[in-house]
């Protein structure tokens, strides 16, 4: 028995969303607290922890919880006990049991959606917390909402070789986020039957078609939205860009097109700050803005960046050249199709998560499932998955759950 | 602007790049550049004449031949990854001396430093070699190199080095263990317990990452101790581009100190690189290591606007090598430092980039996939 096993499911899901609500005043005292610890744990600034902070707990509603749920799993009441299917045995979706979510070396809160979740299906969940304890004050103000929590909802730090560190092998099912090798290690640490839900690693892309670069004002309505995509948590998340393709033959230039992505980038940086920088990465902006300034100058590409590297737009890189992987840096790799930008994916071996399109067009949809991406979205909401989204390419609740049919 | 270089070269380049060099080389004997500022910047204005690419790119900076900077720490240092992009000399490079393979990091993408002067080159690496690393030697000393060998390998700065200084300093009988990236242990082990015998002292040159593979070897043989005669020395350079083990410094000087029962200030480190004709070396007494350059060559720790920080401040290296006068006087390394006051840096190494943390965007690991 869980700790939530005799509690509607209704009931949880409204003392999850209430506290979400509490969670979405910026003035609610946990969250200043935790603002301040988050921004010197990841360095980003206030503006950007507080917009992240709001993503988060503004989409985590009872009504965005409940179809979520729905859609997955048929209904809410098939989490309470035996519900009917159409068609299918009656069956009800009983919790796993207990869910670890381990997140580490991740941006902010990429821990609680799924946790979330694995609580709705009315598991006993296990964070392994950052050392700004977001996750640990959030639990204390579910718990705030319902008593039971206080036992279901834990969240806690630790290290691999550390004595909290609890045995993997207890848990029903795990949901982590790393590198392959952390991974591959914690995998290699559970029991055969618990369920994995792995978030590995991965960038994202965008494509812009030539149609969409017909004029200034397209262009530049497609670089405001990529500008956000790009600055957003410092280029660090999977789902932030990390390479565009652009089309060459609009009535934009590439060249053109970068002037008025970089214009863009500049003011994104006003709306959200850049983050604190060591050497090293300040370093390395300015030595592939340089770089740039040198082809550039024998005429390959272009280069738009600020003097002291706070970003750089670089324009048809070579195309043997993988993304920079650097905060508020990119390329535009001119393509002539879909095909050239899917050829630059698996020469880089760049597994996607995102893949901002600027439109609709079916092929380019083709290209970007051939590419392995999981989330097709607009430019400027590349980092805004739903919540009702599959992240990572995984239903949100469907793993946490154990089916039993009955067909007595 | 006036820029040219090809098999046709301008008017007057000839007699230009002779007086030069032989300025230059009266720096390196002397071991005094009596003006830096001003020989500096009269090298970078020919190198804005005769290096097209080098000079396109400063021209991008607004600096030319018509816009001079009056400050060699204005001369905009070229990044050494463009190397790999043009042949950037004064002189036609069909016609080089002396042209190297710059390392390709671990992307193997190589370009080349071609000279126009292997005298010039010669000198100021030999010179170098000389204070940094003979000071106190009584005796000629035998080379043991794990580094590439030149026949093998001529495209390599390093192994030309080591064999100019072999040659010049060497009692006439250095031998070469790096064969096809394979060390050579067995003939090691023999050559140096043979000159313990002989009482001749050594000089063992080789990269990090060799020494930590002769370590290794030499444990996996169980070969404890090899002590190495009195005067011998042991110069270390370059790190671990692009290898798995790596390991720290410290442990591998006091691991060598050991093995070899060497002090440790005869362990040298050497810092240079393909795109410099001239190199640093440890000021062994300082434990902190500060690398010290010769007097034609010096550095800068620039940040991200390449204006030139106070001392005690992390940012990139760029070097001004008068000796690269057939090239580019002014690079920008993938380095990191800090100048000391009292002069010198202190080497931090490459940056391997920011601890990226994105919901399951492991940067280093996608570049490494990348890679391959």
């Amino acid at each position: 028995m869980t700790a939530l096993a005799d509690v509607p499911v209704r009931n949880v899901l409204a003392a999850i969303a209430d506290a979400a609500v509490r969670w979405s005043d910026a003035d609610f005292p946990p969250r200043v607290r935790v603002t301040g610890r988050i921004a010197e744990r990841t360095g980003y600034s206030v503006p950007v922890v507080e917009y992240a902070l709001d993503r988060i707990f503004f989409s985590i509603t009872q009504q965005e919880l409940g179809a979520t749920i729905r859609s997955e799993l048929g209904s809410l009441a098939i989490l309470d006990g035996f519900a009917s299917r159409p068609d299918r045995p009656d069956a009800w979706a009983a919790p796993a049991g207990s869910v670890c979510v381990i997140s580490s070396r991740t941006t902010i809160g990429v821990a609680i959606v799924p946790a979330v979740f694995a609580l709705c299906a009315k598991n006993d969940v296990l964070v392994k917390d950052r050392e700004d304890s977001l996750v640990y004050a959030f639990f204390e103000t579910l718990a705030q909402e319902l008593d039971e929590f206080a036992h279901a909802a834990r969240a806690s730090t630790w290290s691999p070789n550390d004595e909290r560190a609890p045995d993997l092998r207890t848990f029903d099912a795990v949901a982590a986020f790393g590198a392959d090798e952390t991974l591959a290690a914690i995998r290699g640490m559970l029991s055969p039957a618990a369920r994995f839900i792995g978030y590995g690693s991965r960038a994202s892309a965008g494509y812009v078609t030539r149609e969409s670069l017909g004029s200034r004002e397209q262009a530049t309505e497609i670089a405001r939205g990529a500008a956000r995509d790009l600055v957003l948590y410092e280029t660090e998340g999977c789902l932030s860009l990390h390479t565009l393709f652009a089309e060459r033959g609009g009535a934009v230039s590439l060249e053109e097109f970068g002037g008025i992505l970089a214009a863009c980038v500049e003011q994104a940086n006003v709306e959200f700050p850049i983050a604190q920088r060591g050497a090293g990465a300040a370093a390395r902006i300015a030595r592939q803005r340089n770089l740039a300034a040198f082809r550039a100058a024998g005429g390959r590409g272009a280069v738009f960046a600020s003097d002291a590297a706070e970003y750089a737009v670089l324009v048809e890189p070579p195309s043997s050249e993988p993304p920079q992987f650097l905060p508020r840096t990119i390329g535009i790799v001119g393509v002539d199709g879909p095909r050239d930008a899917l050829a630059y994916l698996r020469e880089h071996a760049l597994r996607l998560e995102g893949f901002a399109l600027s439109e609709k067009r079916a092929d380019l949809m083709r290209a970007a499932v051939d590419a392995g991406a999981v989330r097709l979205a607009r430019f400027g909401e590349l980092q805004h998955p739903p919540l009702s989204g599959d992240h990572g390419g995984w239903p949100r609740i469907a793993e946490f759950v154990r089916w039993i049919d009955r067909t007595l | 602007m006036n820029v040219s270089h090809g098999p046709e070269p301008v008017k007057g380049y000839r007699s230009q790049a002779d007086a030069f060099d032989a300025e230059i080389l009266q720096c390196i004997e002397r071991r005094t550049v009596p003006d830096f500022n001003d020989l500096a910047l009269r090298i970078f204005a020919h190198q804005l004449r005769y290096n097209e690419p080098y000079a396109r790119y400063c021209a991008s900076f607004g600096v030319g031949i018509d816009a001079l900077p009056n400050d060699w720490e204005a001369i905009p240092p070229v990044p050494t990854q463009a190397y790999k992009e043009a042949a950037l000399c004064t002189f036609d490079p069909a016609k080089a001396a002396l042209a190297f393979e710059t390392s390709g990091t671990t992307r193997g993408v190589g370009g080349k430093h071609y000279m126009e002067s292997a005298a010039l080159y010669d000198a100021a690496l030999l010179a170098g070699f000389h204070d940094a690393m003979l000071s106190g030697a009584s005796a000629r000393l035998r080379y043991l190199l794990l580094v590439p060998n030149p026949e093998e390998r001529p495209q390599s700065s390093l192994g030309y080095m080591m064999r100019k200084a072999a040659q010049a300093y060497g009692d006439g009988e250095e031998r070469w263990y790096l064969r096809a990236d394979v060390l050579d242990v067995d003939a090691f082990v023999s050559d140096a317990r043979r000159a313990a015998q002989e009482r001749v002292p050594v000089c063992i040159a080789g990269t990090a990452f060799a020494f930590v593979n002769l370590l290794d070897e030499l444990h996996a043989r169980e070969i404890a101790s090899l002590p190495l005669p009195a005067g011998s020395r042991i110069m270390e350079t370059g790190g671990f581009k692009g290898r798995t083990r790596i390991v720290g410094r410290a442990e591998l000087y006091e691991e060598l100190s050991r093995i070899f029962q060497l002090p440790q200030e005869r362990i040298v480190a050497e810092y240079g690189m393909t795109e410099l004709a001239s190199q640093y070396y440890d000021a062994t007494f300082d434990a902190a290591r500060i690398k010290r350059s010769p007097p034609w060559l010096r550095p800068r720790v620039v940040g991200p606007d390449g204006k030139t920080l106070p001392a005690g401040i992390v940012g990139a290296l760029v070097h001004v090598d008068l000796a690269n006068r057939s090239s580019c006087v002014a690079i920008q390394t993938e380095d990191l430092g800090l100048a000391v006051p009292e002069g010198g840096i202190i080497l931090l190494g490459r940056e391997p980039g920011a601890q990226l943390r994105g919901c399951s965007l492991d940067a280093e690991q996608l570049r490494a996939i990348a890679r391959t």
